[in-house]
């Protein structure tokens, strides 16, 4: 399954990590940096609200903190969908669904980690039904942590992502094509024979695997 | 012997056409008394016969594919040879023959499908049966004040006589078209009649009935205007009669968007689209004429289209109604262009003739500055945009919800070759409206005596009031379509297709065959909820004959109590009575 | 020739760019109204534009990827049937080809095209939109084109270019001279533009996207791009002939503008009605408005 050899368990995901933060955009042509820079300034956002932390993107995106300043705004369906918000923990009965949503999404897309809980499983660090670290199952672009953070936290995070995006950097979904196989064995670990149908990532048997 | 019959049957339908190309001068038989059956073609009758001459080779093509069937072949051949006599009647005597015959014989042949149940069956008859009696009693009355049976302008009636005449033959015809209430027979038998008979009923015989409505305004010298005088730009009667083609046309359409049947929902929009057609002779003025004969020819090209391609699909598949097809458009990829042209035509969407026609009628409504009626028939015709999609939507698109509609295969050659053909008529009209007033509407506007429409150029539909250009929109649609294509596929990267049916955005969910994901029975629910609709979909005309029915009863009842229970009596004291009155007319000599 | 190609494409890039703007305009609007500052006024070009340049669309058949593509030449060609100017050669497309009424019937081609596509996606949630959208249209039609109508009695004629040229001055507009018109048919004219409070067909997060639920990508950039011509082409139309038409396009844009604020003061203001509600809404006050004006003016013909 798992194709890197030159690494083992922990040691692949620190690499992986860091080797996603290390490029630059410097190398992009002008199409490109056109091309990131709208997607920069246009984020529609899947807020998948699967914990308490839902509860921060409502005042978000409503007056008080007034996210759509920086093109941030709430889409209905992951299709439209360019970034997925995953909300606090994730109960492994959600994870399911949270995978089919993600895989629904069309490329470039991102996700943020709302919260100490997709990091380390914060306070459900011992429960027998969340997932401990949201990297493992799906690619994560930008955690904010905190329990809870607040919404200016949350803003900074989105600029963040946004400054990753007009620089050109890979976002998380090229890490998930290269590592399907680690992430498909990872999800299937937690979900067993419950997973998803696979035709949702039907690029990878059709041989498709960047 | 098989092949000879049916290429007899072939030569049959082919004889409207022959008919139509070779009749010369008019012929006039004597009968007893100075009475004559006079036959001629006049161009208000060469435009029907064109109706018939397209439509009845292009019903009997996918006909010949079954087993040989003698006996619906002779009974075809009756229903050609009265409808060719009605048409050609210059006299309400062969007007009358010719109806009779069509109505006779198309019973047998409804009769002869196993779906016709006896409810069915009994309402066809009746309605017509009515409706023959009703147009025998207008023409007898006709005959009795003016000593003559021919078909033409009769001076000096008194306006009580003119009314009586309109009722009758009104009735008459509007029974035949499906008007409301006398609606009844036309879903049941459209529904129950063999699949292409279907077509048959539909296309051509609903257009004897404006047939019949269109030689009514010939009576009176002056039309419709003569019976009442007028309201605003068009005469009262007309107004009424218009009144009674729209109220028919707007519960129709809603009716047809709550049924779940395919050939249910086609015979109410029969209803709805001859609705239109009468609201127009009810105006009256050359644009509404115009606009009428220009619906009956894309409603016939339009109904012959959609029901031959349903008539396929059922073929295919054995299924009727929407809840058990669907998907079919990568199985019966003709078909569904036929339905898909067909349903443009029927929502008078341009590019295509529907819009003319629709234009023609909406501009002649304009003009006689009776807006309400254009209100409720532009209400009409958006509420059908809603069958239309259905229609479309429940076999084609959506999810394959039975074994047959996952297998099923394109329909046979037979009913593709009309399809073809009905789908080029259809898009040549569209591309040139202004042939279709040139060469078929304006000869019979002008047989009637009325302006002609006119029209600068064949790609133009020109009226008073603004035309357009046929070969521009069409173009322009067509090249922005095909350069916009062009770029996407130039453009396209990574587009994608999906690879399972299932794999849609559903809330997350994962849905799997067993989940109901096919829309097509419930399309159109939800419009119930909409007070004046809910209220129309509640009640029914078969409440209103079960209360005729009942009314009927107790009158029968009250009537029976003064019978007794001997009629020796009753018949005793009525020969009496006969013979008395003989008796004194006998003795004073009267 | 190369007149017409030029000036189609001064007229499709004229609508684009005053789409855009004018929808940026209405975010902003909106965004003050909740007192917040809202987006850039460019942002529906951003949004537009990041959806073009998505790397990847998913599609449900071939059917499902011309939808779309009927829908943009449906908008294309209403808005060349459109006269953007009076008395000018320049932005006049095609429009000496059509009438009124062949125009307000290009408005529904293109949804019905689409509404094509949604079918073939298989997604029940999506037909269920296409569904409100068609009841939406059955309700706000009538007193629509009544009230256009009652335009075209009043003129006699059916074609654009006409209407415009009798409304020489201020007094002539139809605004002016038929003012029952106008109310009519306004509130019908924003629901065509699918400002609430009539949004429920496309309402998001509610009812799930509406006919836009499978769209993703690029398919989505071309559904956002043909909305917004299609919106200036219907604006265009209601100056055309409640406004007296323009002259200069500096006119143009200060009429289509001033009906643009209209349609989002009013949308801002009202919440949202149900389908239903919509329909009934329509049948009873703009359609009932509609009937007392034809009895008012058509058939009592005093005034």
């Amino acid at each position: 399954m798992y194709h890197h050899e030159h690494c083992e368990g922990f040691q692949c995901e620190q690499q992986q990590l860091e080797a996603s933060l290390a490029q630059s955009g410097n190398e992009l042509g002008a199409l490109d940096r056109l091309m990131a820079w709208f997607r920069q300034r246009s984020l529609f956002v899947l807020a998948y609200g699967t914990g308490c932390g839902a509860i921060e993107m409502r005042p978000l995106m409503t007056s008080r903190f007034d996210a759509e300043r920086f093109g941030i705004i709430g889409a209905a369906t992951p299709r439209q969908a360019d970034v997925l918000v995953i909300s606090g923990y994730l109960a492994i009965k959600t994870l399911k669904r949270v995978i089919r949503s993600y895989e629904q999404m069309q490329a470039p897309k991102y996700v943020i980690g709302l919260g100490s809980c997709t990091i380390n499983g914060g306070m459900y660090w011992d429960s027998y039904n969340t997932i401990k670290q949201l990297d493992h199952y799906i690619p994560v672009d930008m955690y904010v942590n905190g329990c809870m953070p607040r919404p200016e936290a949350l803003i900074e995070g989105f600029v963040a992502l946004q400054q990753r995006i007009a620089a050109g950097t890979p976002s998380g979904f090229e890490r998930y094509r290269a590592n399907i196989d680690w992430y498909k064995a990872n999800q299937r670990r937690v979900l067993g024979d419950n997973m998803p149908p696979d035709y949702t990532y039907d690029w990878y048997h059709a041989g498709g695997v960047a | 012997m098989n092949l000879v019959f049916k290429l007899l049957f072939l030569g049959l339908a082919l004889t409207p056409a022959a008919s139509l190309f070779s009749w010369d001068g008019a012929v006039a038989w004597s009968l007893f008394n100075g009475i004559t059956l006079s036959f001629d073609l006049t161009p208000l009758s060469a435009f029907f016969m064109l109706l018939l001459a397209i439509g009845a080779p292009l019903i009997a093509v996918p006909m010949l594919r079954e087993k040989s069937d003698e006996s619906a072949y002779a009974l075809y051949a009756l229903l050609l040879l009265g409808m060719q006599l009605l048409l050609l009647a210059g006299d309400f005597i062969g007007f009358f023959i010719g109806w009779e015959m069509m109505t006779w014989s198309s019973y047998l042949l409804l009769l002869r499908s196993p779906r016709t149940d006896l409810e069915g069956a009994q309402s066809y008859i009746l309605f017509n049966l009515a409706s023959a009696f009703l147009l025998l009693a207008g023409m007898l009355f006709l005959y009795s004040i003016t000593d003559d049976f021919r078909i033409q302008a009769v001076d000096g009636l008194l306006t009580a006589d003119k009314l009586v005449l309109f009722v009758l033959f009104g009735l008459a015809f509007l029974i035949k078209v499906g008007a409301l209430p006398l609606h009844l027979w036309v879903p049941r038998s459209y529904d129950q009649a063999p699949d292409l008979f279907s077509a048959f009923l539909s296309a051509l015989m609903s257009k004897m009935g404006i047939y019949g409505l269109m030689v009514l305004p010939l009576l009176f010298p002056d039309g419709f205007s003569e019976i009442s005088g007028r309201f605003l730009n068009g005469p009262v009667a007309g107004y009424v009669l218009a009144w009674i083609g729209i109220i028919t046309a707007t519960i129709a359409t809603f009716k047809a968007i709550s049924q779940e049947d395919m050939k249910r929902l086609l015979a109410y929009s029969s209803i709805a689209q001859v609705g239109y057609i009468v609201t127009a002779l009810g105006v009256g003025s050359s644009l509404a004429i115009g606009g009428a004969l220009f619906q009956a020819l894309v409603h016939t090209l339009v109904k012959l289209l959609l029901f031959i391609t349903i008539a396929g699909i059922i073929l295919q598949t054995g299924h009727r109604r929407f809840i058990d097809l669907g998907q079919l458009i990568s199985r019966m990829p003709i078909s569904f262009f036929g339905v898909l042209i067909g349903i443009i035509g029927l929502a008078g969407m341009p590019p295509l003739p529907g819009f003319a026609a629709k234009y023609l009628m909406y501009v002649g409504l304009i003009e006689a500055h009776w807006l309400l009626l254009l209100a409720a028939m532009i209400l009409a015709s958006t509420a059908s945009f809603v069958y239309c999609y259905k229609l479309i939507y429940g076999p084609f698109l959506g999810h394959a919800n039975s074994p047959e509609a996952k297998t099923a295969t394109e329909a046979p050659w037979q009913y593709l070759i009309p399809q073809i053909i009905l789908m080029g008529m259809l898009v040549a009209l569209g591309i040139f409206p202004g042939w279709a007033i040139d060469v078929l509407i304006d000869p019979v506007l002008v047989g009637l005596n009325m302006t002609p429409i006119g029209t600068p150029a064949w790609n133009v539909l020109a009226t008073s009031y603004g035309g357009y250009d046929g070969i521009a929109v069409m173009g322009v649609f067509a090249t922005i379509f095909v350069l916009i294509s062009g770029l996407f596929f130039l453009l396209r990267g990574n587009m994608h297709r999906a690879a399972s049916p299932y794999d849609l955005s559903f809330c997350g969910e994962v849905p799997t065959a067993d989940t109901p994901l096919h829309y097509g029975a419930g399309m159109g629910r939800e419009l119930r909820r909409v007070p004046l609709i809910g209220w129309i979909l509640r009640h029914t005309t078969t409440g209103f004959y079960a209360g005729l029915t009942r009314q009927t009863q107790a009158a029968a009842g009250v009537i029976g109590t003064l019978y007794g229970s001997n009629p020796q009596t009753w018949l005793l004291l009525a020969v009496l009575i006969f013979a008395v009155t003989l008796t004194i007319q006998s003795v004073t000599g009267a | 020739m190369a007149h017409y190609i030029i000036d189609a494409l001064a007229m499709l890039g004229m609508s684009y760019v005053m789409g855009f703007l004018f929808y940026g305009f209405y975010r902003q609007f909106n965004a003050r109204v909740q007192r917040r500052w809202g987006p850039s006024v460019f942002q529906n070009f951003f949004d537009n534009m990041k959806f073009l340049f998505k790397t990847e669309t998913i599609i449900h058949g071939p059917m499902f990827f011309f939808g779309p593509m009927i829908i943009f030449a449906g908008a294309v060609t209403t808005v060349l049937f459109v006269p953007y100017l009076k008395d000018s050669n320049w932005l006049q497309g095609f429009s000496h080809s059509g009438n009124l009424i062949l125009i307000i019937y290009l408005l529904v081609v293109g949804p019905l095209g689409n509404a094509l596509a949604v079918g073939s996606s298989g997604n029940p949630f999506g037909v269920m939109g296409v569904t409100r959208g068609l009841t939406r249209l059955m309700g706000l039609e009538v007193p629509f084109l009544l009230g256009l109508a009652l335009v075209m009695v009043q003129h006699e004629t059916a074609s654009v270019h006409a209407i415009m040229a009798a409304q020489t001055d201020f007094a002539h507009w139809n605004l002016m001279t038929n003012p029952i018109a106008f109310i009519v048919m306004i509130l019908p004219f924003m629901a065509s533009q699918h400002a609430s409070p009539f949004d429920v067909v496309g309402a998001p997060v509610e009812v799930y996207a509406g006919p836009r639920v499978e769209f993703s990508g690029r398919l989505l950039g071309v559904l956002m791009t043909q909305n917004m011509m299609m919106t200036v082409a219907k604006l265009v139309l209601i100056a055309d002939l409640f406004l007296g038409g323009a002259t200069t396009i500096w006119a143009l844009i200060a009429k289509t503008f001033a009906l643009f604020l209209l349609t989002a003061a009013v949308s801002t203001s009202f919440p949202r009605l149900r389908t239903e509600q919509t329909v009934d809404f329509f049948w009873k006050i703009p359609l009932g408005l509609g009937v007392i004006g034809v009895i008012a003016t058509v058939w009592f013909p005093w005034s």
